[in-house]
């Protein structure tokens, strides 16, 4: 049990070790993006048309970084501001589970054809999901 | 988890675009330091859970067991768990990652990682938040359509990987 405990250990400390170079790029890349890419640069792409707002809020929810309550608060004034709810649907989606700046990471980690194919996935069922999630929304309320 | 260099390049294009920027907007470039300065010790607590996590899965949990709850013949309950515990897995996804590629490592089935990853766009924490920014009714159409998205994601990229 006790050398058990001992490897387990060791290889735990060995995949920290690993991946520690690549989460600190991925940190540092995260800090570049919340300052550079303010909700006011999201707010004036955004303009009502549902396949516009849905290209859009995919793109940029995308490559937004941040806790996924920032997603919710940004699609609020979003929608205040005439999106439409087919777009901010669209970016909540995106915003939480597609991750431009953690691509270098899954890929390093999940190899080369996981990682393409998940996020190849998740793109297109930001579109689908949104689509319906918008779609049922709007014949219940 | 394969052994390469992709990090530490990584880490040197980041450094570099720090050094760039820091020349050219040296404020703004100093608040984003202080931003990721504020994630990484965010992360730190649940990292510290995700590596615990992880050498208990590999003192107690043989690959045996994991290819029957979560292999190929693992059926329902491997996705009920899968989408489970991407529900409930906290903090950034990328934290997740190694935990979810030594799983894999010892046979979990790749549909299940995929759903796992994409079950997370559910976050308890934050539900009495997208309640009072969207309602009941956006809350509850989007916690089933993300279910029912990650479900059925698992089975086309299980398809699609599948050796």
């Amino acid at each position: 049990m006790k050398q058990k405990l001992k490897a387990a250990a060791t290889g735990t400390l060995k995949s920290l070790r690993m991946i520690a170079p690549m989460l600190l790029a991925i940190i540092g890349l995260i800090g570049l993006f919340k300052t550079y890419i303010t909700p006011e640069m999201l707010r004036a792409l955004f303009n009502g048309a549902a396949l516009h707002d849905m290209l859009v809020g995919v793109g940029f929810g995308g490559i937004s970084v941040g806790q996924p309550f920032l997603s919710y608060i940004i699609g609020g004034e979003l929608l205040k501001e005439g999106a439409s709810f087919y777009g901010v649907t669209a970016f909540i989606l995106a915003f939480v589970t597609l991750g431009v700046v953690q691509l270098p990471m899954e890929f390093s980690i999940f190899g080369f054809r996981f990682a393409l194919v998940r996020n190849l996935l998740s793109l297109l069922f930001s579109f689908v999901l949104a689509f319906l999630i918008a779609f049922c929304v709007r014949i219940f309320t | 988890m394969k052994k390469n260099r992709s990090g530490l390049v990584m880490l040197g294009i980041v450094a570099l675009l720090y050094l760039v920027l820091g020349i050219l907007h040296p404020d703004k470039t100093v608040a984003a330091l202080w931003t990721s300065l504020g994630v990484l010790k965010m992360i730190i607590p649940i990292l510290l859970l995700v590596f615990f996590l992880m050498a208990l899965l590999n003192v107690y949990i043989d690959e045996e067991a994991i290819s029957r709850h979560m292999g190929e013949e693992s059926g329902l309950k491997g996705w009920f768990l899968a989408l489970f515990g991407g529900i409930l897995s906290h903090g950034p996804g990328y934290v997740w990652y190694p935990l979810l590629q030594n799983l894999r490592e010892q046979g979990a089935k790749d549909g299940l990682i995929v759903a796992f990853i994409y079950a997370r766009a559910i976050k308890i924490p934050w539900i009495p938040l997208m309640i009072t920014y969207f309602g009941w009714t956006f809350t509850l159409v989007y916690t089933f359509w993300v279910v029912a998205g990650a479900w059925v994601q698992g089975i086309v990229a299980q398809r699609l990987l599948r050796k």
